[in-house]
This record gives structure tokens, C-alpha cells and sequence, in this order.
């Protein structure tokens, strides 16, 4: 659907290097643990992994198993109980403009455009110049809105309403982006196509992504690295290295090796799913 | 290629399923089923006072109402107490709508200040403020003090109770989004919080203010030197039932007009919550504030 983004589809397998194994670290964990206070509940127990810079990285794990958690505690939204988070070497202490987050729903104001939603994060950093409102435009663009930038979000469809969240996510500029099953409530084939945009777009904008998802397909089809969890208590269960080069095309799915990976990831979960 | 204007256009049709009539025209000629009910039904009440079937002191002709309410007009008689009321019920509501709307905002900051304030205004609910209207008459006097008093203390409620509800009725998820985009406290409220609580708090002032016109009015049956309950009283008084039903007529436009104007502002406010989609006019003033890209 979107004109550039269909030339790599159809050259599957293409090796390259550019973007997996690359970089120091962006978020290094080390012995993290979430207790909420309310009833004693451990969510996430002694968690420990490195994700390096300009990786995508997957979370995947059953729900319970505190992956939500962790990615909130990433982009400091909710503070640990003990271990060591850090992200670009300094220590997590609350929200930053280094770090933006993207939710399971596209949480849009109705009251505001397309484009007034997508500049919303430059706006609450200060007044807008005519400079925000044409990289919003380009944003939009990008994701194949641009005629759509003045209708309002309850006139968009599902899918339409998360590329908008998607754009105001990408406009903070953050190179750590952290995303909450971001595409879980859309339709199978939507989210197929906006997944394709995702890997289109991180390659163009070379961040760093964390991204939370409860589908093993999608979760080994889009990363450098899966991060396997399992619930009662929150655990990481292993880490799982996903060496297919970049870019990826759909067929990549029927390939043996995928499969592996896929069963190697579902054994880590054992017996909780 | 398409105009900008054009796609626009497009833009906010294709969210939309099913279009919805909007013209003037179609809307009346749905409504003639009312039309006809209504003009029967006065037809009807002109024939039986006539017919002497109703006693005039019980329902009045409306054609006599008709005429007794245009010469409240020609005589000008009408001017002084009309004035009188509307600036009670509109110096009423400001000053109870407005301190409404600043205490629920301030409740939905701080929990200790909502648990001070709450058992008062609960207590003021509960209580006939009807009640109170003598003793304002003894505190403020005759003038147009205590029914702007009694038109606030009225109205007051509906818009506190509202406004605080939608304030604290948010989107957990929302604030979220908002804190990880490093927003301040402040521009939560102003980008978020208030507007997400616009459509209840119309709701509360829609309700707020019929009832001050209600004060307004109930003040004025207890004591006052001019207004259209005054003029009730007065005709009442005599048994000249035409007139007190012409200032009733009068009284109930009134009270559509208010509505009217808050209906309006609430439209154009929370246009967000309509369904219908937005005409193209709409669009171009929505348009050009952020078009300089």
C-alpha cells in the first residue's frame, strides 16, 4: 500500500548487515524487580539482558508474565523495587525525551487533527514552529496519511488511528522506542501490513526498538533478539538471537529456519502457555 | 489530481458509514406528524373555550393569549420585568456556574480539599433551596441581590457534580501516554484533562441553566419590586388569565432561548462528540491554523 515500502518485499532473503549486531548498549538490565506494593504481587523477578543500539528487540511471553511491566519500567513510568536499569548509560528515574512509548490502543484526542495529534509530543515540550507542523506533514506521509491529516481520529479506522499514533511516536525523536503491543487489537492483515511498515521505518529512522507482543510470529518475524518470558513470577526465560538478515519479506515465514526459531522460542515458554 | 479542499472532504467522508440528513428541508419534512399534532391540538383548545366547554379562568382561548401577549409588548409593559429576570438568571448562573466549575477543578486536584468541600455541597443538594428563598429576601433585600443569589445556589450543583466527574473520569492509559512524553502536570489538564471532561460539564450547564431561570423566578414569587414573576403574581392576582398565561408563553421562550445558546456553544465546543460529519465550511475554519507547513 505504500509505494516504496513494496520494492524489498519482493527480494526475500537479501543479506545484509547493516542493522542487526551493531551498536553498545541502549537499555542494560541488570537483577530488575517489580513488586507492587498493593498485595505483595512480584511482577517481574531478578531480570537481566542488554539490548544494543539500532536492535529490535521482541518481548513474548503469556500475559501475566510482566512484560507490560517491564516496558514501563523502562520508559520510567513506574519505578523498580531493586536491580539496575539503565538506558544510554544513566539510570532510569522517570520519563525522558531519550525514550517514547506507544500503547495497545492509539489513544488519539478526538478534539485534534491527524496532524494536531501527531505534533502533540513537540508541543508539550514548547510552542510549535512552522517547523514541527512540516515534519508532522512528512510523518504523515511516510505512513501514507497525508491526505488524511485534517480529518479527526473517531473518522480514521482502526489501523489508520495507530499509524497516527505510530508518526506522533516516531516525532519525539527518541531513538528508544518502546511499544505495548502496539497493533494487538487490529485486524490479522492489518497488522501483517503495519509490521512491514514498522521494519520499513526503523530502518529509515534507525532506532532502537522494544517490542511487546504476545504472537511468536510476529514477535521472531520483526527482531534481532526475542527476550522469552514466563509468568508467577515475572521471569525472563531466555534470550533467543534471530540472525535472518534485514530487510525481511513475508516469505521469510515459510522457511525452516523460521520455524525452528519459532519452536526454539515456544520451548522456552514450556509449560506456562 | 484532486484540490486539497477535495481531499479533505474525502478524508472525513470515508470515516462515515452512514450519511446522515443535515439540511433544514429534510429535517422538516420529517416532522410533520408533530406539526399536524400540534396544530390540532391548539385548534382543538381554540374550539372548546369557545364552545365555553373550559371555563376562560381555567384555560383562556389562545387566540385571546395571543393577543394579550402582543399587547404586553406594545404596551411595553413587558420590557422592565423581562430585563429583570434575564439578568437575574444570567448574573446567577455566571457567578454559580462559574464558582462550580473552579471548585470542581480544584476538587479534582486535591483529594483532602474534595473531602473538605463535598459534605457542603451535598447538604446544599439535599436541602429545598426553594426554602432558602425568604431568608435570602432577608439577608439581600428586594432588589435583584437575592434572586441572582437564589439563581446560582440552584444551579450551582449540577454544573459542580458534572464538571468533577468528567475531571475525574480519565483515561488511566491516556495520563500514561501523557507522563511518558515528560508532560507537566499543568499540561495534562489543559491538553487533556479538561477538554476529555468538556462534554459532561455541557451536560451539567445545560441542566444549570433552566434552573437558574427556576431561581430566578422562585425568588421573585417571594418578594420582589419587578420581573416575570412579578408580572404572574400580579395578573394571577386579578384572575386575568390571559396575561399570566402570555408571560408564561414568555417565560418558556425564554427559557428556550437559553438552552438554545448553550446547545450551540456546547456544539460548536465538543464537536468532537457529534455524529454527523462536519460541513465543508467547518473544515476550512478548522483548516489554516496549523497549515503553514
Amino acid at each position: 500500500m505504500v509505494g516504496e515500502g513494496t520494492a524489498w518485499m519482493e527480494q526475500p532473503g537479501r543479506a545484509t548487515d547493516t542493522v542487526s549486531g551493531s551498536g553498545g548498549p541502549t537499555v542494560r538490565a541488570r537483577g530488575v524487580t517489580k513488586v507492587f506494593p498493593r498485595g505483595q504481587v512480584v511482577a517481574l523477578e531478578d531480570v537481566s539482558f542488554e539490548v544494543r543500539s539500532g536492535r529490535f528487540t521482541s518481548v513474548v511471553g503469556p500475559s501475566g508474565c510482566g512484560k507490560s511491566t517491564l516496558l514501563r519500567l523502562v520508559a520510567g513510568l513506574i519505578s523498580r523495587s531493586s536491580g539496575e536499569l539503565e538506558v544510554h548509560g544513566s539510570d532510569v528515574t522517570g520519563p525522558r525525551t531519550d525514550i517514547a512509548m506507544m500503547f495497545q490502543r492509539p489513544i488519539l484526542l478526538p478534539w485534534k487533527t491527524a496532524l494536531e495529534n501527531v505534533v502533540l509530543p513537540r508541543r508539550i515540550r514548547g510552542k510549535l514552529a512552522d517547523e514541527d507542523w512540516r515534519e508532522g506533514r512528512g510523518l504523515l506521509r511516510l505512513l501514507a496519511l497525508e491526505d488524511f491529516r485534517h480529518a479527526y481520529p473517531q473518522h480514521l479506522s482502526g489501523g489508520m488511528q495507530q499509524r497516527v499514533a505510530l508518526a506522533r511516536l516516531l516525532i519525539t525523536g527518541a531513538d528508544l522506542l518502546l511499544m505495548d503491543e502496539p497493533f494487538a487489537s487490529l485486524d490479522e492483515f492489518t497488522r501483517e501490513r503495519l509490521n512491514l511498515e514498522l521494519l520499513r521505518i526503523q530502518s529509515e529512522v534507525e532506532a532502537t526498538i522494544m517490542f511487546v507482543t504476545h504472537n511468536i510470529t510476529e514477535a521472531v518475524f520483526l527482531a534481532d533478539q526475542v527476550l522469552v518470558m514466563t509468568p508467577r513470577p515475572g521471569r525472563l526465560a531466555g534470550v533467543v538471537e534471530v540472525p535472518f538478515g534485514r530487510p525481511r519479506a513475508i516469505e521469510l515465514l515459510r522457511t525452516p529456519e523460521f520455524n525452528d526459531l519459532a519452536f526454539k522460542v515456544r520451548g522456552l515458554l514450556g509449560e506456562s502457555i | 489530481m484532486r484540490t486539497r479542499e477535495e481531499q479533505d472532504i474525502r478524508a472525513v467522508e470515508l470515516g462515515t458509514a452512514e450519511p446522515v440528513p443535515v439540511g433544514l428541508l429534510r429535517r422538516a419534512r420529517g416532522a410533520w406528524p408533530a406539526i399536524v399534532v400540534f396544530v390540532l391540538l391548539i385548534a382543538g383548545w381554540e374550539a372548546a373555550a369557545r364552545a365555553e366547554l373550559i371555563s376562560r379562568l381555567v384555560l383562556p382561548a389562545p387566540s385571546k393569549i395571543l393577543v394579550a401577549l402582543i399587547q404586553l409588548f406594545t404596551t411595553g409593559l413587558i420590557w422592565e420585568h423581562l430585563r429583570a429576570t434575564f439578568t437575574e438568571t444570567m448574573a446567577g448562573f455566571a457567578a454559580g456556574a462559574g464558582s462550580a466549575f473552579v471548585l470542581a477543578v480544584l476538587s479534582s486536584f486535591w483529594g483532602w480539599f474534595r473531602q473538605i468541600v463535598s459534605p457542603y455541597m451535598i447538604i446544599l443538594q439535599v436541602t429545598p433551596r426553594v426554602a432558602l428563598a425568604p431568608i435570602f429576601i432577608t439577608w439581600f433585600g428586594f432588589g435583584l441581590m437575592p434572586k441572582i443569589v437564589m439563581a446560582a445556589t440552584i444551579c450551582f450543583f449540577p454544573v459542580f457534580i458534572n464538571t468533577l466527574t468528567g475531571l475525574l473520569n480519565t483515561d488511566e492509559e491516556a495520563l500514561e501516554m501523557f507522563r511518558s512524553m515528560g508532560a507537566s502536570k499543568r499540561q495534562i489538564f489543559t491538553q487533556f484533562t479538561m477538554p476529555s471532561a468538556m462534554p459532561v460539564t455541557f451536560a451539567g450547564l445545560k441542566t444549570g441553566i433552566t434552573l437558574a431561570l427556576i431561581g430566578a423566578i422562585v425568588a421573585e414569587f417571594v418578594a420582589t419590586s419587578q420581573g416575570l414573576g412579578l408580572l404572574i403574581d400580579r395578573f394571577n392576582f386579578r384572575l386575568a388569565m390571559e396575561e399570566t398565561f402570555a408571560v408564561l408563553l414568555v417565560l418558556s421562550l425564554l427559557g428556550l432561548l437559553l438552552y438554545g445558546v448553550m446547545e450551540v456553544l456546547d456544539r460548536r465546543i465538543v464537536f468532537w462528540t457529534r455524529e454527523e460529519r462536519l460541513s465543508k465550511k467547518e473544515i476550512r475554519s478548522r483548516r489554516g491554523r496549523e497549515d503553514t507547513a
